[in-house]
């Protein structure tokens, strides 16, 4: 019944940001372009691409490669920023004083960003499929195993932020940190085989990595057998992040809670 | 044990936030000031009472309320809610009261229409689904909102936005209701039809009704029982005649007389008893007429200063006995501590 009672109060969240956002017809209509043309100028510049070589070890094409980097970073780019969404100070204050744990708060607020990720994650992927030769091999499974360390670890990375960001009020230096390691290190637009050797030792203890390594091997026909290296390594972060954020972001709360400062943006 | 009486209780709650302040010839050198938001309070609110809190600017009302919905931890003591303890129980707490913070309208979102915003909430207030759609309705028809309720939040005035704010507060039916500065920024009919719904409200329903203000009149017209709060502590707590009869240390009749000079004036105050005889300009004065302010000692001495008045000739007009008003009380306890 308790259980019932969290998701209806999950599902009322979600109602009211999808009703929301569904208000903003411009801002839907630019962002469903932004990923069309997001696609389609990406899959182009894959299908130009000379440096192919690089990514026989994984082997996909540069097209394949970029169109699932792209789509998945937008994703991670949602879980990155979600929780920082919640804390608009009144309503934060409003949801506090009510009946409503921070668990299903947090869950709640993020959900509908989720839901329309996933739609701009497909738009990426139809492009790719049914304009540009991108083939897919799907391990549905794995596909999920990955999406939910990746998006934990992310919303790990965001509570942190969020907390750093109730307390100073200004600059969150974690979100900042992680879009660069993301678009540097990640595996994203290109393979960090091809960096120097000191950043490419760094790429290999950033989450995001290992994130889009699996994810993209996933998509294109491994198994998970083929790459338990990286995924038990992605599932080892995604446990000490999400229980460090989560305390890191209630700890910021109750001290911002204490201080009196919650309201003060 | 016996039922308790109170339903807002608070045992030497304390709060102190510390704040730094800069001296403006030494900008690294700043030093940590102790502010003593809410001292030691202890109060007590009887279940079905219609209970203002009184303060100036800073005086500690919001922060005495954020503690009281447990947004806010005390450093000491506690309060209980319905006989629950804020620090605690605080979920036990969180059921048992409902908060319109001074600027609860922001919490709303903008996007949606009245009924969907209180669904929202209805939902994290755990209003059983059976009865919400019925809840919401009844709620927004309470306020005067039903016409507009499909209507976006945006679009509503500062009046509608408060009372959709009202609405939210009475959703979940709680027993005790805290409103912070409701009618701030409103104008006088938005104001009066809230204090009016606030009034009836609690004689229809018996709710507790914690009310902060800085309007002492509102207070005086709505509240059963007032404290005034000062650097947060309680100064005076009583009904407002009683705080009224606090600083009326001495009696005060003014008259309107004709043709009085001033060295009549000089005579009156030798009459024994006459504390003081002061000179008020009022607009009801013909040119010829003046309004003296006498403090006497007691109100025995008056048939000597008539009895003065018919010897020297001087025409009486009209006189009245002058009460201090709730703001006179409200200033004189305030400057007091």
């Amino acid at each position: 019944m308790a259980v019932w009672d969290e998701l209806e109060k999950i599902w009322y969240f979600m109602k009211r940001d999808m009703v929301s956002f569904s208000t903003y017809k411009t801002n839907i209509a630019v962002l469903l372009l932004t990923a069309v043309f997001g696609a389609l100028s990406f899959a182009y510049l894959g299908q130009s691409a000379v440096s192919q070589s690089v990514l026989q070890s994984y082997h996909m094409d540069f097209t394949t490669y970029l169109v699932i980097g792209l789509a998945f970073n937008t994703y991670l780019g949602q879980a990155l920023t979600l929780v920082q969404k919640t804390i608009n100070p009144w309503a934060l204050e409003e949801v506090l004083v009510s009946p409503t744990g921070l668990t299903t708060f947090i869950i709640g607020s993020s959900i509908w960003g989720f839901i329309w990720s996933t739609g701009v994650v497909a738009i990426y992927l139809f492009i790719g499929v049914y304009f540009f030769g991108v083939s897919l091999s799907v391990n549905i499974v794995g596909t999920l195993i990955v999406l939910a360390l990746g998006i934990g670890t992310f919303i790990g990375f965001s509570m942190i932020g969020s907390g750093i960001l109730i307390l100073t009020k200004q600059g969150d230096p974690v979100t900042a940190l992680i879009t660069i390691a993301t678009s540097l290190f990640g595996n994203v637009l290109f393979p960090p085989q091809v960096l120097p050797p000191l950043l490419r030792a760094i790429a290999y203890v950033t989450p995001p990595y290992y994130f889009f390594t699996c994810i993209k091997l996933m998509l294109t026909g491994w198994t998970i057998a083929m790459i338990l290296p990286d995924l038990e390594i992605l599932a080892l972060m995604c446990f000490i992040i999400v229980p460090l954020g989560y305390a890191i972001y209630a700890w910021c709360l109750k001290t911002a809670r204490k201080n009196g400062t919650l309201s003060w943006f | 044990m016996l039922p308790n009486e109170n339903a807002i209780e608070t045992i030497n709650l304390t709060k102190t936030f510390k704040s730094k302040t800069q001296d403006s010839n030494r900008f690294f050198r700043r030093k940590t000031v102790s502010v003593n938001a809410v001292d030691n309070l202890n109060l007590e609110i009887k279940k079905g009472e219609l209970f203002g809190l009184l303060g100036p600017n800073g005086a500690g009302k919001t922060t005495l309320v954020k503690m009281l919905c447990t947004l806010l931890p005390p450093d000491s003591g506690t309060a209980l809610i319905n006989g629950y303890d804020i620090v605690k129980e605080q979920m036990k707490v969180k059921r048992s009261l409902g908060t319109l913070f001074s600027v609860g309208e922001r919490g709303f979102f903008w996007r949606l229409n009245g009924y969907r915003n209180l669904e929202f909430f209805a939902s994290i207030y755990n209003v059983p689904r059976q009865k919400r759609h019925e809840r919401i309705l009844g709620v927004l028809k309470l306020v005067g909102l039903e016409s507009s309720s499909f209507q976006l939040y945006q679009k509503y005035s500062g009046g509608m936005k408060r009372k959709l704010a009202l609405a939210r507060t009475l959703l979940p039916d709680p027993p005790i209701i805290m409103l912070d500065e409701p009618t701030t920024g409103l104008d006088a009919i938005s104001s009066r039809n809230i204090r009016d719904f606030v009034k009836s409200t609690v004689q229809e329903t018996g709710k507790t009704v914690l009310y902060t203000t800085h309007y002492i009149e509102e207070a005086a017209q709505i509240c059963t029982k007032i404290a005034i709060l000062k650097q947060g502590k309680i100064v005076a707590c009583d009904t407002p005649n009683a705080l009224r009869d606090k600083i009326k240390k001495e009696e005060a009749i003014y008259l309107i007389v004709e043709e009085v000079s001033p060295a009549q004036i000089e005579k009156m105050r030798s009459i024994q008893g006459v504390i003081d005889i002061t000179e008020k300009n009022g607009e009801d004065l013909m040119p010829n007429q003046k309004g003296l302010c006498v403090k006497l000692q007691s109100v025995d001495q008056l048939p000597s200063i008539f009895d003065f008045l018919f010897k020297q000739k001087v025409k009486l007009v009209n006189f009245k006995r002058e009460e201090p008003s709730l703001e006179d009380a409200f200033i004189e306890l305030t400057k007091r501590v």
